[in-house]
């Protein structure tokens, strides 16, 4: 999703690409299934394409990676050379490992998502804009609820999406969505709808989604009335562009701690099909992602984004000036992320998150703007699961 | 006299109502296009701020910012449209014309049951065939294949049941059999004097039919996957789901206002003859 | 005498095959392209057939089981084919409705010789306009117009008036779904009944005249009778689109035809079953039913419109 558009600007940054080579980017926003649909098709006609049509590379996120990871029509990095993977965090490597322990790919950034408040409501309603304090404040989700209560007195919300709390519980879920080919709700989901549904009713979020004009007005304006978002480091520059306009949005108005749950936000994997005609090229792209210390650093300071590259990661992390985030107000937002890193773990995913996830917000949110019970909402998702996917059982 | 200032007054009343309605309705044509276009003149900023009636200065910017996005590529999709509506257009008109002519002009055996057919299968709704032409078309590789969506246009029986009832209302038939008795070759008749006799309702069969392909969304957003063959009104549709383009509104504007304009800029130069093309359609007969 | 009776005979004999000529690529296409595939998804109705991620389930024969998935009622009760059937007519018929009022109305106006309407060409051009608008554009259009922090929502906040979640409410999503087919398709409407109208032999609107009829009693009796088939047609086709009606819901709800499916409509079911797991069993069955509504709504009007006749 996100990275999809960004990689291909640090791709062409950073990667020379070797002369009598062009890169044909195919790029499909991923919303809905498109982006699968399209690579699904290109995979299965790998063997018959010709050589300029065969994909070389291609990208995927935490939400479907297994689909591809758990394929044929992925081959195993180590391969074609690239096996030095001792600087890379963890569930970034479990994410594109198969069930035979087989490595097919690497991500070019790490994904450790927090929380982004804004220091100016923090100082006036919790009396502190410090991150340290504030995240005592909000060290889990009882807390988090107390300061909602408290922000919803002071005249803020909490999060100017009801969605925006959403993955710090889906990611901590201890059960898939789908256990032996039945719909499974994990008791974190569960969790995320009742916090939801309160929240909503006592006013503290907008039934608006994650993505909608609406929750940028709410939370990124110089005058806007929310206390907090959850992002990992491609939401500073991606996601919050209107935060970044001078004089109207927020620039320097934000914090980031690691809030009441550790989680992440995605991961950009490069994965290696089956059948490219240019594996020597592959394995030098993820290298360079991965190991070159220089590009990796300037992912982190020019960019601002958290590589995946431990050693480099601790670099900046201990140097103030390179870490320092102008968005944060000069805040080391990778000190931040790297103490969360480690503690990532890729599990209980499935081939069908993206399209469950969407789904199941979408109809909850027509339940949080009363237009049906929550009963309705549920069933009307039951309906949506059996549609989208007939493979997945419900009862 | 009173008579006569009563009729008068009555017609200026029913005038006045006239006009209203007209002008009421063409006002609602209008507004939210012209909402659209101020819309698109504005920045991210402006449009989340307060709503203005004044048009802002970020018009070119925004066409820009469109214009050369990464993911949505508009001028691409504009392109490909274009291609696969002019042709369809063309292909739809002329050999629904020349079906309606054959029909009309000619005695033999199945002519009564194809005539038949085609107004039967007329009311069939095209999405009808979509889930078997879908399945086709990834059986044989044809995705992405542009022409997979021109060539059924071949075969349109609306278009053909508009033109046999303007053949019937137009076209004596003599005038064929004096061209046979000059002793012209049938094809060269359908070509050279059949086909003028039908400009009228082939202009507004073509624009029906360019209209209709250039709109079309359903079966090439199950077809079309690949970025550089897609349609506008894929793209579009691709605005409301989750892209971030979205996140700049004065863009999202700009390609909506980019989907709109080039046909109604072309409406614009021909709206004259178009509507003229389909009021005068059955006047002759 | 003899010779003629000689030409037209032969013409009869030798002219029989450029009739199978001209009617030779239509057919052809449409065989290939739309027939098969019809025969093709019929078959399909009774399969199970679909992928899931990767891997190809089936064509398991089912029988008619994917009716009777399509007819089962779901949790709260409601079974989906059958409200979105509901949906689907509601929809067409309060966008069709003032269509049609409307067209008639100004149809009339623009080719009244009493009025004699002034801009008659401007008033057209303009009206006839949104029918070239994609509709996928203008439901984008509307949907930004009519989100919570559109335009319209901030005319409402600067006139001090409460704002409206439009694309929430059953009623204003409906309201916006009609308000758009009706656009849309008016002006394309007039422009069609107006063709018919001035098609009538303007004798037979004098002599009505000249009998005395008044102008209420010539469109009853004259211009409605004469304008019967045009009407019909407009009338066949604009169910016809009503029924495959896609584009603007889709849009306008992200496919979720909130609130409560309250707006999706048959093919928006048919699409959430080809996309993303191309489920041809389920919505091979959905469009066997999609083709008998339409099989019998068009029964029904092409019997009515004969036995007048």
């Amino acid at each position: 999703m996100p990275g999809m558009k960004n990689i291909k600007g640090f791709f062409e940054k950073y990667y020379t690409v070797p002369e009598g080579v062009t890169v044909n980017w195919i790029i499909v926003p991923s919303d809905g299934g498109a982006y699968q649909a399209a690579l699904d098709e290109a995979l299965l006609n790998q063997a018959n394409a010709d050589a300029d049509d065969k994909v070389d590379m291609f990208l995927a996120e935490a939400d479907y990676i297994l689909k591809y990871v758990n394929s044929e029509a992925t081959q195993d990095i180590t391969q074609i050379g690239v096996t030095d993977m001792s600087n890379t965090y963890k569930y970034t490597v479990e994410a594109c490992t198969d069930t035979n322990g087989v490595v097919k790919g690497v991500s070019f950034q790490c994904c450790p998502s927090g929380l982004v408040y804004r220091r100016s409501v923090a100082k006036e309603v919790l009396g502190t804009d410090d991150p340290t304090e504030v995240q005592a404040l909000l060290s889990d989700w009882t807390k988090f609820e107390e300061v909602a209560g408290q922000m919803k007195e002071a005249g803020y919300y909490m999060t100017p999406s009801f969605a925006e709390t959403y993955r710090p519980f889906s990611n901590n879920v201890s059960s898939p969505w789908v256990v032996d080919g039945k719909l499974n709700f994990d008791a974190k989901i569960t969790e995320w709808l009742d916090l939801t549904d309160r929240m909503n009713a006592a006013g503290e979020t907008i039934p608006a989604g994650i993505l909608d004009a609406e929750k940028n007005e709410a939370s990124m304006l110089a005058e806007a009335k929310s206390f907090c978002l959850f992002g990992p480091a491609w939401y500073f520059n991606f996601c919050m562009g209107p935060a970044w306009e001078e004089g109207t949005g927020s620039l320097g108005d934000w914090a980031l701690i690691e809030g009441p749950a550790a989680h992440f936000w995605g991961g950009t994997w490069l994965l290696a099909p089956e059948g490219t005609d240019n594996p020597t090229m592959l394995a030098d792209i993820m290298n360079t992602f991965i190991n070159d210390e220089e590009v990796c650093t300037n992912l982190v300071v020019q960019d601002a984004q958290f590589s995946n590259n431990k050693a480099v990661n601790a670099k900046c992390a201990a140097d103030d000036e390179l870490g320092a985030n102008e968005l944060l107000g000069g805040q080391n937002a990778t000190a931040v992320f790297s103490a969360m890193a480690d503690n990532i773990k890729f599990q209980n995913q499935t081939i069908y998150d993206q399209l469950l996830n969407e789904g199941l917000q979408a109809q909850f949110q027509q339940y949080l703007k009363g237009t049906v019970t929550r009963d309705e909402a549920m069933a009307n998702f039951i309906k949506y699961v059996n549609e989208t996917y007939p493979s997945i059982v419900t009862e | 006299m009173n008579n006569n200032a009563k009729a008068k007054s009555k017609l200026l009343l029913s005038r006045t109502v006239a006009y209203l309605v007209l002008i009421f309705l063409s006002v609602l044509c209008l507004f939210f296009f012209y909402l659209m276009i101020l819309n698109s003149s504005h920045s991210n900023f402006e449009l989340q701020g307060s709503f203005t009636f004044k048009f802002g200065k970020f018009f070119a910017d925004n066409f820009n910012n469109a214009w050369n996005d990464a993911s949505i590529k508009i001028p691409r999709g504009m392109l490909n449209s274009f291609l696969i509506a002019i042709i369809s257009a063309v292909l739809n008109v002329y050999f629904s014309a020349l079906t309606a002519y054959g029909i009309y002009a000619y005695d033999f055996k199945l002519k009564k049951i194809a005539d038949a057919f085609i107004i039967a299968v007329m009311m069939i709704p095209s999405q009808v065939s979509t889930v078997g032409f879908i399945q086709l078309a990834y059986k044989y590789n044809l995705t992405n294949k542009l022409w997979l969506l021109i060539v059924p246009s071949i075969a349109g029986p609306a278009t053909y049941f508009y033109m046999k009832q303007y053949l019937k209302a137009t076209l004596p038939l003599e005038i064929v059999e004096a061209a046979r008795i000059d002793g012209s070759n049938e094809f060269v008749t359908f070509n050279r004097i059949v086909l003028p006799v039908m400009k009228p309702a082939i202009a507004v069969q073509m624009i029906f039919s360019f209209i209709a392909s250039w709109n079309n969304y359903f079966t090439p957003s199950l077809l079309l996957t690949k970025a550089e063959y897609k349609t506008v009104p894929i793209m579009i549709a691709q605005l409301r789901s989750a892209d971030y383009s979205k996140f700049d509104l004065g863009k999202m504007y700009m390609f909506i206002m980019l989907a709109i304009l080039p046909v109604m800029i072309v409406y614009i130069i021909l709206s004259k003859s178009i509507i003229k093309g389909v009021t005068s359609g059955s006047v002759k007969g | 005498m003899d010779k003629a009776a000689k030409l037209s005979k032969r013409k009869s004999v030798s002219y029989a095959k450029w009739g199978y000529l001209f009617i030779l690529p239509f057919f052809l296409v449409y065989f290939v392209f739309t027939l098969y595939p019809q025969l093709l998804t019929f078959y399909n109705s009774l399969f199970e057939n679909y992928m899931d991620g990767l891997t190809h389930v089936g064509p398991n024969f089912v029988g008619l089981g994917n009716f009777v998935k399509l007819f089962s009622p779901d949790a709260t009760g409601s079974i989906t084919i059958i409200k979105y059937f509901g949906n689907t007519v509601v929809l067409w018929i309060l966008g069709a409705l003032p269509q049609f009022i409307f067209a008639l109305i100004l149809a009339l106006f623009f080719t009244s010789t009493r009025l004699k309407i002034k801009g008659q060409g401007f008033f057209k051009a303009v009206i006839y306009m949104p029918n070239l608008i994609m509709a996928a554009a203008f439901a984008m259009l509307i949907f930004g117009l009519f989100g919570n922090t559109g335009p319209i929502n901030k005319m409402l906040v600067a006139a001090n008036m409460p704002t409206f979640d439009f694309l929430a409410e059953k009623i204003s999503v409906r309201g916006l779904i009609a308000l758009m087919n009706f656009l849309m398709w008016f002006g394309n409407t007039t422009i069609l009944l107006m063709a018919g109208i001035q098609g009538i032999d303007e004798c037979l609107f004098e002599s009505a005249r000249i009998d005395g009829a008044s102008s209420t009693r010539v469109f009853f009796d004259v211009t409605l009778p004469l304008l019967k088939p045009i009407l019909v047609y407009v009338a066949i086709t604009s169910m016809i689109g009503g029924m495959q009606m896609y584009d603007v819901p889709q849009v306008l709800t992200n496919g979720y035809g909130m609130p409560d499916n309250t707006s999706s409509t048959m093919v928006m079911l048919l699409n959430k079953y080809l996309n993303p797991s191309r489920n041809y069993g389920m919505s091979g069955a959905i469009s066997v039913i999609l083709f008998a509504i339409t099989g019998i709504l068009s029964l029904i009007v092409l019997k009515a419109t004969n036995k007048e006749d």
